[in-house]
């Protein structure tokens, strides 16, 4: 089933009036279950591409669909809406709201459905269970290391049931053990709830697990293939 | 697992109660962002409640300046309400005199909300002594139903209150230092009598009393009514008739009652009709008052836009974030301002106990503004000012001041409603 599709979406920065042209005319097709890497040095569009796909921006030229509706008729809160449903978001750092606890900023986002407050718990307490954070449930993120607040944000990217996940560089800032880690806790998301995974990264051994790899240059798709993991 | 309990299906379906879970989630965040900022809240809050206790005092010494120069005006000789024959209050002669008193005063015996009620004859005449002499205001009373219109028997500080006895006066202090009199020396009173001759009689200093309005201090002085008649030439008739009622507040609707009982050859004012400067001096301060509200608002108003500017561009990536998850811009413009709300409502509850506070202990030992002193008599205060509590300022800060700082907090929280997601991600 589609869940992502781009059609020759380009995007134009202005850098003080100089246009930087991060995507160059895009189409790709995301199909449900997928766990997907999107490679490319710096600066050749991933984030912007991440980006576009999550409704946090628009393209400048171009179709965006999630799940077959195309984003650009929504208003700003039928976005919203949608991506509080169905997207989840892992940002490379600064993910939390540093005020709340682990538990607390997994219940945030259930408070925004307006799930009350037994079953907003419960739920959490059963997220952070299943990945096996427990013990954070009551720390605040500058009680946390990066791997540990990496994790609560997974939690918090998929405690709502959404069905796309998108990581920009999840483990940039954490080392190569944690990293690890955290990876295999996505793999495990994708393979027993079948949740959609787009990651953008360089880093290798995000790039070693990806099923399908998208190698992104100047703002173009310059190999979309089946990942070593797959193979 | 994890899809069995869908959030979807559990979904609660009523608006309020989502937004009472909101409000909950967004003020426990608010609260903790105020203590993540304890410096920068306290400030503020300590400037909420200062601006506050400075508000409640202005208003209170306000009002209880002007309520004391009311008062001690009403008390001294005023009263509530005054009963003259028609066009006297204009024309102060006593060919405006009222012939007929009993048919005033079964009025007034029969009315409801009459406390007190004092006949009285007031002349404008010349008084002599050995040394010098005077205008004056020479007021014929009722020693005893006097006593219970105005404060002159309390205000006695030499000497003795009217007995009923003849020739005997009370007389104001800066009148009898004017004429240099003191107890037991004589004063003769001159004036108009009901004959157009003028009528004379001799006085003695029986009391001297002081009131804190330097104006009426030098101008009055009490005699028995009766000696009053017999100097004018009035027989029974009376000039004025003195009416303190029960309730203040039900001043107007006695008059009314008065007027229509008394018809058209009486005339029935109240000390509203009769202090019109005074009264006009009220509404002046009450404006004067929302002047000062409106200053301390905007300093608020600023102080307030620039603690919550800094706190939204701290948090840009915060916001990002909260975007990005789907939280709705509404919702973050609600955040922002239940934040400085809550620093509203915290320090207008602070700031009112303490201002209420002090305003109630000052309003018993009163506030010694001795050194201007002089000032203040002449405008009929006194030198201590007892300032007041009253709902109404209570009420003005209870809305104005939360609503100030919400206020404040709008064009922050446009601020952050505009952020745009990706830029406030990237934002490092
Ligand atoms: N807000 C922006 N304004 C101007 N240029 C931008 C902006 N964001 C990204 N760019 C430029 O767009 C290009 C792609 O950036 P990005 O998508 O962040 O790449 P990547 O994530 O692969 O490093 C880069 O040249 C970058 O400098
Ligand atoms: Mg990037």
């Amino acid at each position: 089933m589609e869940v992502i599709r781009l059609e020759n979406v380009e995007k134009t920065y202005s850098d003080n009036g100089v246009p930087v042209h991060a995507l160059r005319g895009i189409d790709l097709r995301i199909t449900q279950g997928e766990f997907t890497v999107i490679a490319g040095p710096s600066g050749s569009g991933k984030t912007t591409l991440l980006n576009i796909m999550g409704a946090l921006d628009r393209a400048s030229k171009g179709k965006v669909f999630l799940e077959k509706e195309s984003i650009g008729e929504k208003s700003r809160d039928e976005i919203s809406a949608f991506r509080l449903e169905k997207l989840g978001f892992v940002f490379q750092a600064y993910n939390l709201i540093p005020v709340l606890t682990a538990m607390e900023n997994v219940e945030f986002t259930m408070m925004l459905l307006g799930i009350d407050e037994k079953q907003r718990r419960d739920r959490a307490r059963e997220v952070l269970r299943e990945l096996d954070i427990e013990e954070l449930a009551n720390k605040r993120p500058n009680e946390m290391s990066g791997g540990q607040q990496q994790r609560v944000a997974v939690a918090r990217a998929i405690v709502n049931n959404p069905s796309i996940i998108l990581a920009d560089e999840p483990t940039a800032n954490l080392d190569s053990a944690t990293g690890a880690n955290l990876l295999d806790l996505m793999e495990k998301m994708n393979r027993d709830h079948n949740l959609t995974f787009i990651f953008s990264s360089h880093d290798r051994q995000v790039i070693d697990r990806a099923r399908r790899l998208i190698i992104l240059k100047d703002g173009l798709i310059a190999e979309d293939r089946n990942g070593s993991a797959e193979a | 697992m994890l899809h069995t309990d869908a959030p979807g299906n559990t979904r609660q379906n009523g608006r309020w109660s989502s937004i009472v879970l909101i409000v909950k989630m967004l003020l426990t965040v608010a609260w903790r962002n105020l203590l993540r900022n304890r410096r920068r809240s306290v400030i503020v809050f300590i400037s909420i409640v200062v601006g506050i206790t400075a508000v409640m005092f202005n208003d209170g010494l306000s009002i209880g300046m002007i309520s004391q120069m009311l008062e001690n005006s009403i008390g001294s000789h005023v009263s509530h309400i005054q009963i003259h024959a028609k066009g006297f209050n204009d024309n102060r002669v006593i060919q405006n005199n009222m012939a007929t008193p009993s048919e005033v005063e079964n009025v007034l015996r029969d009315t409801p909300g009459i406390a007190h009620w004092s006949p009285r004859v007031v002349s404008f005449g010349l008084l002599s002594s050995a040394l010098n002499s005077s205008g004056g205001v020479i007021v014929g009373v009722d020693p005893e139903r006097e006593q219970d219109v105005t404060t002159i028997r309390r205000s006695i500080v030499e000497g003795s209150y009217l007995t009923g006895a003849p020739r005997e006066v009370v007389i104001a202090r800066r009148l009898a230092d004017k004429l240099q009199v003191g107890l037991g020396d004589k004063v003769v009173g001159m004036a108009s009598a009901l004959s157009g001759d003028v009528g004379s009689d001799l006085f003695r200093v029986t009391g001297i009393f002081e009131t804190v309005s330097s104006e009426f201090d030098k101008a009055y002085m009490f005699t028995s009514i009766d000696n009053a008649r017999s100097m004018l030439e009035l027989e029974d008739r009376v000039l004025e008739y003195a009416v303190i009622v029960r309730d203040i507040n039900e001043v107007e609707d006695i008059a009314a009652s008065l007027r229509s009982k008394l018809g058209d050859e009486y005339e029935v004012l109240t000390y509203i009709d009769l202090l019109p400067i005074l009264v006009s001096q009220v509404d002046m301060y009450q404006s004067m008052m929302y002047v000062v509200y409106l200053i301390i608002a905007l300093a608020m108003i600023f102080g307030i836009i620039n603690t919550m500017l800094m706190s939204v561009f701290e948090r840009i990536q915060e916001f990002g974030v909260l975007m990005a998850i789907g939280m709705r811009v509404r919702r973050i413009f609600l955040m922002v301002l239940l934040e400085a709300g809550m620093l509203g409502v915290l320090g207008t509850a602070v700031g009112l106990l303490l201002g209420s506070g002090l305003l109630l202990l000052f309003s018993h030992i009163g506030i010694d503004f001795s050194i201007f002193s002089e000032g203040l008599t002449s405008f009929g205060v006194g030198a201590v000012i007892y300032p007041r509590l009253t709902p109404d300022t209570i009420l003005n800060v209870l809305i104005i001041i939360p609503l100030t700082t919400v206020l404040g907090a709008v064009y922050p929280a446009v601020r952050a409603m505009r952020l745009q997601p990706v830029a406030a991600i990237r934002y490092v």
